[in-house]
């Protein structure tokens, strides 16, 4: 018996041992990212490359926001990620509370309306959706970059299971009190699900910064295209430094990556919510 | 079983609290399925909106290119979610039990790529696979390798794009897994291994069962990220070389937006719901544990 153990062990050891390789190696692309980005045009050709880069050139990054309109890329990014979020935060909140708590007709086949909602992706219907911005005369506004964005079932499908939690006592005494549903929900029951907020809330940003191929259809103008967007153009420039391009893609992923490393609590939280019965 | 009807008076607050959202879904979502349907039926020019009614179906079953990106597209996703989940699932196993820094700091590696984006990955592999100047096509020259511009070869480049994507979207499926398996119930796991179960066979038998919702909810994530999958194939292949990467996605974008054929374009976007439909029946079959959220 205590054979058997021993060979056991030494599977798990030799499956984590690959496991914490492959590891590193999912940072290898990163890594190489952040080197280049920092090499000048003649050390990032060169093969075998510098694994450490000799001199760390910033000629890149000068280029990069001398060109590049990047400050007003990350700002469009930051506007659009943060209105687009908290609009889908309040509104789902309001519709996860009242497929939660409140009684009315049909409640349960609209419910499955939305939740079936998130089987069918949007960008199926990215015709005539972009007909709907364009007939708005949207086009190059943030109301098309936002209002889109915002119809999604996730949100309600992952804050309903907090609601639910909360004891209809707490319901009954605010009604005591006098006071509306509305007020109930905002001064009692909201404040309970904060910690499923605050999980939609990254989870939510997140998604909507990385967003691509919508909020490359709706904007135009190079002043306008989200950090993403932006980022990709420098793809198709006809700058053929690859160093450039990488200083490009290291700008864009600086927020995410200084975001994660704040918030991953709040991630791996608000991922698991709703997928993993607890 | 009594079945009381609530009253339209009483139903009032709840259709108002649920008001903001389904004006957007109706104006945003809804309305553009609809209509996507309707203009299906036309043939859409600059001048005039005709009435063809199959048409553009009939048009597009006699694509080849059509025809190259559904078989792709099927590929794509038979091969990614398999990958995803089949590797998420071992590599969870053999971590989620291990020290917290440890899970955590794994955790973090695998999913560092998903969190910068698609557009970021892309963009990196896009430098590493340069035929000219990526590290990849030199590495693979240096070693005798006969092929070695792995973009620009049909026969490889539906690897990479696999790989690629897969790689990026195990980080997601990591995390739920392990979540999932870390919930499992203790003593039914004590109570194999007092049977005489190895880890193996506590995995297969106890906890694999146990987290089969997690694995209908990451399998479905991922075949609708795949079926939308849009970056990856823009900026690696543009659909090549010659459409042999492209997917349905990249086709309709192309016609909508390259060629302006909004209703041939539309047209492809009900086969991508019907596609997608089909492909959700058969999942949630085989792993539909009986329960009901609603």
């Amino acid at each position: 018996m205590k054979l058997k153990n021993r060979r056991r062990e030494r599977v798990d050891v030799i499956a984590n041992i690959l496991i914490f390789f492959f590891a590193i190696l999912s940072l290898f692309p990163l890594y190489w990212l952040l080197t280049s980005s920092f090499k000048s045009s003649s050390a990032i050709y060169k093969m075998p490359p510098d694994w450490i880069p000799k001199s760390w050139a910033l000629t890149n990054y000068q280029a990069l926001f001398k060109n590049q309109p990047a400050l007003r890329w990350m700002f469009n990014s930051f506007a659009v990620s943060i209105l687009s979020t908290c609009l889908t935060v309040i509104f789902s909140a309001l519709a996860a509370y009242a497929f939660a708590k409140l009684r009315f007709r049909y409640k349960n086949i609209i419910y499955a309306l939305f939740l079936s909602s998130l089987l069918v992706p949007k960008e199926i219907f990215v015709v005539p959706l972009f007909k709907i911005i364009m007939a708005f005369n949207w086009v190059d506004k943030y109301a098309a970059m936002i209002f889109p964005g915002i119809a999604t079932a996730f949100g309600v499908f992952m804050l309903r299971g907090f609601f639910e939690t909360i004891p209809d006592g707490i319901r009954e005494s605010g009604k005591l009190d006098g006071a509306n549903e509305l007020q109930i929900f905002f001064r009692l029951c909201l404040p309970i699900a904060k910690p499923g907020i605050g999980a939609l809330f990254i989870l939510n940003f997140v998604n909507v910064w990385n967003d691509y191929l919508w909020q490359m259809l709706v904007a135009n103008n190079k002043n306008q295209l989200t950090l993403m967007v932006g980022t990709a153009t420098l793809m198709t420039e006809l700058n053929p430094n690859f160093g450039y391009k990488m200083a490009g893609a290291a700008v864009a992923a600086v927020p995410m990556v200084i975001i994660f490393l704040c918030f991953q609590r709040y991630f791996t939280k608000g991922i698991t919510i709703g997928a993993v019965k607890e | 079983m009594k079945k009381q009807k609530v009253s339209w008076k009483e139903s009032v607050t709840g259709y108002l609290f649920i008001l903001p959202l389904f004006i957007i879904f109706a104006v945003f979502y809804f309305y553009p399925i609809i209509e996507g349907f309707r203009l299906s039926l036309f043939n859409v020019t600059a001048k005039s909106t005709t009435f063809i009614g199959l048409g553009n179906f009939i048009e597009m079953f006699h694509d080849p290119i059509f025809q190259l990106s559904v078989k792709n597209t099927v590929i794509y996703v038979v091969f990614i979610v398999i990958l995803t989940v089949g590797i998420g699932i071992m590599i969870s196993a053999a971590v989620f039990d291990k020290n917290p820094h440890y899970v955590s700091f794994i955790r973090g590696c695998y999913y560092l790529p998903y969190m910068v984006s698609m557009v970021v990955m892309a963009m990196v592999w896009n430098f590493l696979l340069n035929p000219s100047n990526g590290l990849i096509c030199y590495l693979l020259k240096h070693w005798g390798f006969k092929i070695f511009n792995l973009l620009g070869n049909k026969k490889t480049v539906l690897p990479v794009i696999i790989f690629v994507t897969f790689q990026f979207n195990l980080g997601q499926a990591i995390i739920l897994f392990i979540a999932a398996m870390i919930g499992v119930s203790q003593d039914a796991l004590e109570a194999a291994e007092l049977d005489g179960a190895n880890r193996i066979q506590r995995l297969w038998h106890v906890v694999i069962p146990a987290i089969r919702p997690t694995i209908l909810y990451v399998t479905v994530i991922n075949i609708i990220g795949v079926l939308k999958m849009f970056v990856v194939v823009q900026l690696l292949t543009a659909g090549g070389p010659n459409n042999a990467s492209t997917t349905l996605m990249y086709y309709l974008y192309k016609n909508a937006f390259t060629f302006s054929r909004t209703g041939y374009a539309s047209a492809v976007g009900v086969i991508m719901f019907i596609i997608a439909l089909l492909l959700m029946i058969p999942t949630f079959h085989i792993f539909n544990t009986g329960e009901t959220r609603g």
